[in-house]
Formats: structure tokens, sequence, C-alpha cells
């Protein structure tokens, strides 16, 4: 998933690095400084969360693609073969890409064959998906 | 040279006197371009303006020469729309393309991640928000500028052109495999909605956040018209209503009104009425046009250095949060036949 946790922290950084222009002071400093703050805030749950999430997703996706392999193709369980091994989170995103390839590849074909058991099945998991990579922002008062 | 010199040079050479720029400060929002605000004492009068020039990295690609004839056709019309003051496609002084427009003052933009953003006026702001929205989809484009600068599609095309063009971006900018938005744009495709009943001014991002308020329930300022285009107006309705755009609140579309109360207020001021079949379509679509534009901005926070956190939080937080609401969507769609 994009942007990774070291590249919005790097751009934290590198957007208040240099100084800015006279006209880009005052209220616009102020809010891009609240963006960042907003960021690290972010990324304190990223880093507490993330892992699990990603974990349990890629798991999620190949014990689907290896029940789906029977009736849907062989190939579906070869995507499904490697574990995770290396926990770091870009590891870990690499062999989500590829899982997610091939999830998006099984549900064409689970919609072509009009699977209605699995299709539903398969949107289940999307739901789950995106709650376990869900971001908390605390409620901001308006101003 | 600074930018307030540039300013300077450019509106002496167009309005042939002297003009004298001060009080300029960049304003923070206006993701898809550089926003400034400044005053121009200019013949022994002081005006306030607005600078909006496209930046190097953008959360949208979008045509400023639509968003000037979008403030062209709107202005005067009774509707609170700033005056175009000037287009430069090629730059011009200030290097990158840009254009000026009338600044309104004395109003605030709330942004759409507040908890009830417009707390005791919200019902007030809500039925000007829902009824401004209906009186942009009344008026007929094909007598306003804007028919100039937009193609004008066939009814039945307007649903295809818009989802063809997001899925490009996708296609495009896209840099993790995204299964939930393309599961969406599948089931969009093969149920396409009715042709448009209406071609309508768009104005491509109406909702929490692009308008202005005085503070006591009047709206003084629609803005950010980047997106505007000629097509179905339900397009505006559904991004209008998009839960985004509503802070943790279920039972208030945009924060201010009841969903059936705001769609009733559009009904009245645009003449139209709501195919709920069509308008589920474009709810859908809005959710998808929104990960869309995220999933560019992760690729242009990337592209830019890391540099601009808006984009940073925009592909990431708010990528993050659409997912949810389309794949809450996906899952309310009935089962395959």
């Amino acid at each position: 998933m994009t942007p990774t946790v070291p590249e919005l922290l790097l751009g934290n950084f590198l957007c208040l690095m240099d100084p800015p222009p006279p006209e880009s002071s005052g209220d616009f400093l102020q809010s891009r400084i609240g963006v960042t703050g907003m960021i690290s805030l972010l990324c304190a749950q990223e880093a507490e969360r993330g892992i699990a999430a990603r974990v349990w997703e890629n798991g999620a996706i190949r014990d689907l693609l290896r029940r789906a392999a029977p009736t849907y193709g062989a190939a579906f369980a070869e995507a499904a073969t490697d574990e995770d091994t290396d926990l770091s989170l870009a590891a870990m995103d690499r062999a989500n890409a590829d899982l997610r390839r091939a999830l998006i590849d099984l549900h064409i074909a689970v919609e072509a064959a009009r699977d209605a058991a699995l299709d539903t099945e398969i949107r289940g998991l999307y739901v789950r998906m995106a709650d376990a990579r869900r971001l908390d922002l605390p409620p901001l008062p308006a101003g | 040279m600074t930018l307030q010199s540039q300013l300077e040079a450019y509106l002496t050479r167009i309005w042939e006197t002297p003009a004298r720029v001060t009080m300029i400060a960049r304003i923070p929002g206006g993701a898809s371009r550089e926003t400034y605000r400044f005053d121009v004492e200019v013949g022994g009068e002081t005006r306030g303006l607005i600078l909006r020039r496209d930046p190097v990295g953008s959360l949208i690609d979008t045509e400023r020469k639509l968003e000037f004839a979008a403030f062209r056709s709107f202005h005067g019309s009774g509707l609170p729309v700033p005056e175009g003051v000037a287009l430069e496609e090629q730059g011009a002084e200030l290097e990158r393309p840009f254009f000026i427009m009338g600044r309104i003052d004395g109003g605030k933009a709330q942004s759409p991640f507040t908890v009830a953003p417009y707390g005791e006026h919200a019902r007030t702001i809500g039925e000007q928000f829902y009824g401004h929205l209906g009186t942009i989809a009344a008026a007929d484009p094909a007598t306003l500028p804007i028919a100039q600068a937009a193609e004008t599609p066939a009814p039945d095309a307007c649903w295809k052109r818009e989802l063809d063009y997001w899925e490009g971006v996708i296609d495009a900018d896209e840099e993790h495999p995204q299964p939930i938005v393309r599961a969406c744009i599948r089931r969009l495709r093969a149920s396409p909605p009715p042709a448009a009943r209406k071609l309508s001014v768009v104005h491509g991002d109406y909702r929490t956040g692009n308008f202005m308020h005085d503070g006591q329930g009047r709206i003084i300022a629609l803005l950010d018209w980047e997106m505007a285009h000629i097509g179905d107006p339900l397009e505006d309705l559904g991004w209008a209503m998009e839960p985004l755009w509503c802070y943790g609140e279920t039972d208030r579309v945009s924060g201010m009104l009841p969903r059936e109360e705001a769609i009733a207020i559009w009904e009245a001021a645009s003449g139209l009425t709501v195919d709920p079949a069509a308008f589920a379509w474009w709810e859908l679509f809005a959710s998808v046009k929104g990960q869309a534009i995220w999933t560019s901005s992760a690729k242009e926070f990337r592209a830019g250095g890391f540099k601009d956190p808006v984009l940073g939080l925009s592909g990431w937080y708010t990528a993050r949060r659409q997912d949810v609401i389309l794949a809450d969507r996906l899952a309310a769609l009935e089962a395959l036949a």
C-alpha cells in the first residue's frame, strides 16, 4: 500500500526543512505543520497495527485462493504457496501486491462464472480487508 | 523575482496602468492548485483578488480554462460565485499557468474531517447547499461560457465518459493493486445507469469544504470548480452525498441534513426528479472517483519527492477511508444473478 510509513515520515521532515517564501508563511505554514502532525499520529497507528493487518490479509487471501483452486485453476493455488517469513512492512507489502493481483483475477473469474456464493464471500473479505487497514483520525473540532 | 513582483509586472502590463500588490499570502487547501490571496492597488483603488496557479505536482490534473469558464458561467447569476478576472494558460510573467479571480472576504471553509462542521447552522447551510446545487443543475449549459470550453456529451454517454476517465487515472497511477475499487468498476460497467434526463454543468467537486460560509448560516462563495464539466447532474449530487464528506455522521448527508430532505431540496431547485436506480449508480461512481483521486495523490506524493504532506495524507489515510466506503457499498449490492 502506498505511500509507506518511511516515505510519509521522510516527507514530514523534507517539507519543513526549507524555509518557505514569505507568502507561504502564516496560515499556510501553520496548516502544513498541522498536516505533518496528523501524519505522525497516524503513522504511530500504522506502526502498531500494520504488521498484524498484513499478516491477517495475506493469510486470508492465500486461504481463499487455495480453496478456489480446484474449481478455478491450479494457478490460484500456486499464487498462494509462499508464506510470510520476513515480517517487515516492505516485504509484507511486496507479497500482498502479488496476492491482491491473484485475488483480482479470481474475482473476475468468479463473476464470469456467476458464482454468487463465492462472489459474496469475496465481497465480505473486502469489507474485512478495508477495516483491518483503517486508520482512525481523532475527532477534530470545527474551526 | 518574487511572486509579488511577478504579479505586479503582469497586472501592470494587462491593465496598462501601474499596479501595486500587497498582503500576498498563500492559502491552505486548494491542493490541485497553489492558491494565494492578495490586494492590488490600481488607479487609487484597492481590490481583493485570488491567484490560482498550477503547481509542480497536483492532486488532480485539471484544465484551468474550464475552471475559469465555470466562474464566468455563474458569476452574477444569483449564485455566490466569484468573478473570473484573468486567465493565462501559458503562464506569462508567473511561469506556470494561472488565473485570477475576485475574492470574497468574511467567510470560512470547513474541513470535511471535522465533527459537526456547521454546528447550529447545519440545516440552514444544508438548505442553501443543496438548493444552490439544484440551481446549477437547472441551468442550460449551452447558453453559458463553459460550453465554449467543455465538451458536450450525449446524454447516454455521460456515465461512460466519466467512468472511462477515472478508471484510466487508476490504471495510470496505481502503485499497489486495489481489488476493491476494481470490483466496483466492474459492477458499474455491468449495470450502467439510464441516460441523463438533462445535461447540466457539473461542478465536479461540490462538497463540504469547497464553499465558504459567514459563520451565521449563509453560504457566501461556491469554490473549487477545477473539475467542472458538462454531464449528468446526478454526478454532482452523488459526490456531494459521498460519506467521506460527513465525518462520523450517518444520519445527515454532508453533515447538514437528512438524505431525503436534501434530495427534496435539490429536486425543487433543479426541477428534476431523482431516479433511485440511476442515483445508486452515481453514488457508487462517486466513491470510485474519490479512490482514483487518492491514487493519483499517492503517485504525485512520490513524484514530488514527498514534500507535499497533503498529497501524502490523501494518498494514504483518505484512500483507506475510501476503501472502507467502497467495500461497504459493494457488499450491500445484490448478489450475482
